[in-house]
């Protein structure tokens, strides 16, 4: 069960710490189901912080997202650990990034918060309208309960309202945390892939105008890959211009590229937190893509990442008894 | 001519000749260009400060301070150094080959104004190639300007641009060249030190003076410095800034340094104008 | 001019008699709702808020070739002269003024030919606004849900019918083309329509005063308050692309065999490369200082030289960006600041 009280007192007592620079969390927006990332570096704002179904930003993005400024002369680099509050999705991307190097055990503080699932802000607007007026809302007996403006409270049933993933997911607890604010959930979720065998099942033709028609649509805003927790490269490969990988013009080629490239770039790294779905303003179905790769290294090397950080990253490693039966 | 109508459209010029002014990494190579159209040759007319866009079709596009006065006739001189993609294509380029011109853009040093004061230039490496088009202007006009003194230096003796050309300064008299290093070197019988210590040096009045500078950003930081130590006004102390650009020509929104677009504003700025720009110094 | 009326089941024979134009509607291409020309019979839905991709895709497009040229060759063939004739059919007042307003920089000094010949072959019928979307500000900046910059034509949803209000003479000539299905309209249909602007301008919840913003924001230069509201800004394009105001661009070059062109695409003020010089060196290293100059580009330096805040308040940067920065709380800020 959610104890907004404890989420605080820790919150507190952890941005008090010494050797904290500051805490990520989530608190309200500024509008209807909106939630936003708050970065809390003094003990008075933690009142703000929150933890509902309306959290669906993954925070680990802002380990690697955040720019490390040139320090000044004769002053020292602040060091000092991230206190990140996470869901089950968000820690494998932590664990993930550790495993990669990316970002330090020793500069991670994590705050795990076990969680039933988080809403799709497109379906829900579409239930009750873009509202202005702030939502609040939190999970009951397996429903989704939002109290909406006005003192109207409306109990939806989890499978009307939580987003695609959250309903397949098998990982709700942190799989990492130094400390876990309450008690784990329920694995509700089970993951037969039927989404991606729905699409495996069309023809090669039929797939490839579905495609054509999603990626015509890519303004490139890049907001997929700058939200994904595990793209970080400092330079961009889909940036460069020297040479150029991938064209800027948006065409349906280009735009291509752009998304199979970042898709192979996240095969067996791509920790299914689904917010790359989430943020697109085209509405592309990112997750299927990145859901059929998932499938394919699950299957053939029954491997899943972002589960122990003692593990070798999948694409830099190699056993002699790799499957090989698919390439050759 | 600014355009064919079409001020993207770039004119095609022949390198006429073309020689390194220094070697190494980030070597630096002049440039002599003429334009192939006759008719754009003729109409050509630009002022000691404007830039043009230089490039080849299919590598892109750089905006490079055109470094040649109007008074040395019909043909336009670039020094580029070799950073990045385009100025890498062109530093391939040899004499009979053709790049691609637009321009001129920006504004000018306003030489008009300036009739009648002394004019002190202040460069450190490359960014003397923005300050030659004035010092040949004046040159050229010496009998419109009571004073020319022209400072500059680099890191080591070959790492100045225009060497040739600035012996031959040294020597005349009514122009004084001031040249520096920043290390003792053997044969070197001028000025060792950091440009900004070369310029309390040669310690000049700012009384009926305009002082122009340019390098680089730490460079400029320390002459605005030394400039207000020895009594310069805001609006007596000019320099060009520079930033990436796309267009040219105020549409793309890149070049902001504030308020302010460098390649229509700019790039030549007062100093009057910058201090209420805190981007200006970015 | 009088004002015309448009009942709806006439709609589509309004629209087809709009001729050899091609006539853009808000439609779905893909999962987005943006303008696309309307295609064989079919007639606009209008029943809708805004599109996500603003129409200024079809005057500005995302990508557009500039120039093409030979791989290995000199010459440069200007591509202009190719531009049709358009209708945008359905805008939203705040679409509209974000034409006039990116017109000012288009048209200053050197003329954008690609962008003119576009504008001049554009002629735009309005859709007055009258359930305004949640986040809309236009009374703030200067526009309204009715209000008439930028358009040709304006129909205001009566109902049953829409009441045509030619604005310009190519409004006029639009109407006279399609004037059997239009007739006169009545002095309460005028004051109907009235009612319908009025009732939806009380609708529009968000406000803020712009007062002293203009002038306030460069001294906040330094001001911590952007750092606030930049931390979990995550550096895409969103709020860029689908402005309907940002107008930035990248000129590239690019050769596929030997055809070669130097086409514009869209470019956005928050990616890190965007003012990156080739030294390295890049005057907006951190996201703090890109954040600080798209508000004070928008709501400052545009109006330094155009008078005019470049915003339209059309709100998609707020339902759309995925953190949840907003531009309202970020100038509520600024103006606790000042």
């Amino acid at each position: 069960m959610v104890d907004l009280d404890k989420l605080r007192t820790v919150a507190k007592e952890t941005v008090s710490r010494d050797d904290v620079k500051y805490l990520i969390g989530w608190s309200q927006g500024t509008f209807g189901f909106r939630v936003s990332p708050h970065f809390v570096k003094e003990p008075e704002e933690v009142d703000s912080l929150t933890f509902s179904p309306l959290c669906c930003n993954n925070l680990a993005t802002y380990l690697t997202l955040t720019e490390k400024n040139p320090v000044p002369r004769g002053e020292e680099a602040d060091t000092r650990k991230v206190a990140l509050m996470v869901k089950g999705c968000d820690s494998r991307a932590v664990v993930q990034q550790l495993v990669e190097h990316g970002v330090g055990r020793d500069q991670v503080y994590i705050i795990g918060c076990p969680c039933e699932g988080v809403v799709d802000v497109k379906k829900v607007e579409k239930k009750f309208g873009e509202l202005l007026e702030p939502v609040q809302a939190s999970w009951e007996n397996g429903k989704v309960s939002f109290q909406l403006p006005g003192g109207q409270v409306e109990s939806l049933p989890r499978e009307e309202v939580l987003a695609q993933n959250c309903l397949t997911c098998r990982y709700p607890n942190p799989v990492v945390s130094d400390i876990l604010l309450w008690d784990e959930v329920e694995v509700k979720g089970n993951d037969d892939y039927e989404d991606v065998k729905e699409l495996e099942s069309k023809s090669s033709q039929d797939k490839w105008a579905y495609w054509q028609d999603k990626f015509t649509s890519c303004i490139r805003c890049y907001s997929c890959r700058n939200v994904c927790p595990l793209c970080y490269c400092e330079d961009c490969i889909l940036d460069r211009l020297n040479p150029t990988w991938v064209f800027r013009s948006t065409n349906v080629a280009e735009n291509t590229a752009f998304q199979m490239a970042r898709a192979f770039h996240l095969a067996g790294r791509c920790i299914e937190c689904g917010e790359c779905e989430r943020v697109c303003p085209v509405d592309i179905p990112l997750m299927k893509i990145n859901r059929k790769l998932y499938k394919e290294v699950h299957e053939k090397y029954e491997f899943e990442p972002g589960l122990d950080p003692e593990t070798k990253p999948f694409q830099a490693s190699y056993r002699p008894d790799d499957k090989e039966d698919f390439i050759l | 001519m600014k355009d064919n109508g079409n001020p993207y459209k770039p004119h095609v010029a022949t390198v006429e000749d073309t020689w390194n002014e220094t070697y190494g990494d980030r070597c630096i190579k002049t440039f002599k260009v003429v334009f192939d159209d006759e008719k754009v040759r003729e109409s050509w007319e630009h002022l000691p400060g404007q830039c043009a866009m230089i490039g080849l079709p299919g590598v892109g596009e750089s905006m490079i301070s055109i470094s040649c006065s109007p008074t040395e006739g019909k043909f336009l001189r670039f020094s580029v150094m070799r950073m990045g993609k385009v100025t890498q294509a062109l530093h391939q380029l040899e004499p009979g080959d053709k790049m691609n011109v637009r321009g001129p853009y920006g504004n000018s040093f306003p030489v008009d104004e300036w009739k009648g004061k002394k004019i002190i230039t202040i460069g450190g490496g490359i960014g003397q190639a923005p300050l030659r088009p004035i010092i040949e202007y004046v040159k050229a006009n010496r009998s419109d300007y009571e004073d020319l003194t022209v400072i500059y230096g680099s890191r080591t003796s070959s790492d100045l641009c225009f060497q040739g050309e600035l012996e031959e300064l040294n020597s005349c008299d009514d122009v004084s060249c001031h040249l520096s290093i920043d290390v003792e070197e053997e044969n070197w019988s001028h000025f060792v030190g950091f440009v900004p210590s070369l310029l309390m040096d040669v310690n000049p009045s700012p009384e009926n003076t305009i002082a122009i500078t340019c390098g680089p950003p730490i460079m400029i930081k320390f002459v605005l410095e030394n400039l207000k130590k020895l009594n310069f006004e805001d609006d007596q102390i000019y320099t060009t800034l520079e930033n990436r650009m796309k267009c040219g020509i105020g549409k793309c929104g890149r070049c902001n340094a504030g308020n302010l677009y460098v390649c229509k504003d700019g790039p030549v700025f007062s100093y009057a104008t910058l201090k209420q720009v805190p981007e200006a110094f970015a | 001019m009088e004002h015309l009326k448009l009942s709806k089941d006439k709609l589509g024979d309004f629209v087809a008699k709009l001729g050899d134009k091609e006539v853009l509607v808000p439609q779905k291409e893909g999962e987005a709702l943006k303008f696309v020309p309307l295609t064989g019979d079919s007639v606009p839905e209008l029943d809708y808020a805004n599109t996500s991709v603003p129409p200024k895709n079809a005057v500005f497009p995302q990508t557009e070739t500039m120039l093409r040229f030979e791989w290995g060759k000199m010459e440069t063939t200007a591509v202009t002269g190719e531009a049709k004739e358009k209708v945008f059919f359905g805008v939203r007042p705040c679409d509209a003024r974000a034409k006039v307003i990116v017109d000012k920089l288009f048209t200053w000094d050197e003329k954008d030919p690609y962008y003119v010949e576009k504008r001049e072959k554009s002629t735009v019928v309005g859709l007055a606004c009258a359930e305004p979307c949640s986040n809309c500000f236009c009374t703030s900046v200067g526009g309204g849900p009715a209000s008439t910059e930028g358009l040709d034509v304006l129909l205001t949803d009566l109902g049953e019918s829409y009441l045509v209000q030619p604005l310009t003479d190519e409004g006029q000539s639009l109407c006279q083309a399609a004037s059997d299905d239009l007739e006169k309209a009545a002095e309460g249909d005028v004051q109907a329509a009235e009612k319908v602007h009025q009732e939806a301008e009380k609708k529009i919840s968000r406000q803020i005063d712009t007062g002293g913003i203009p002038e306030g924001l460069p001294g906040l230069w330094e001001n911590e308050l952007w750092e606030k509201v930049s931390q979990s800004c995550l550096g895409c394009g969103i709020c860029t692309y689908l402005c309907p105001t940002c107008h930035c661009f990248d000129m590239q070059d690019e050769v596929e065999g030997f055809d070669g062109r130097r086409c514009r695409t869209w470019d956005s003020c928050m990616f890190s490369e965007y003012t990156m010089h080739a030294s390295g060196h890049n005057p907006r290293p951190t996201r703090r200082e890109r954040t600080r100059n798209r508000i004070n580009h928008k709501y400052s330096y545009f109006v330094d030289k155009f008078d005019v805040i470049a915003c339209v308040g059309c709100g998609r940067c707020i339902s759309l960006c995925p953190v949840n920065i907003d531009i309202l709380d970020i100038l509520s800020k600024v103006k606790e600041a000042l």
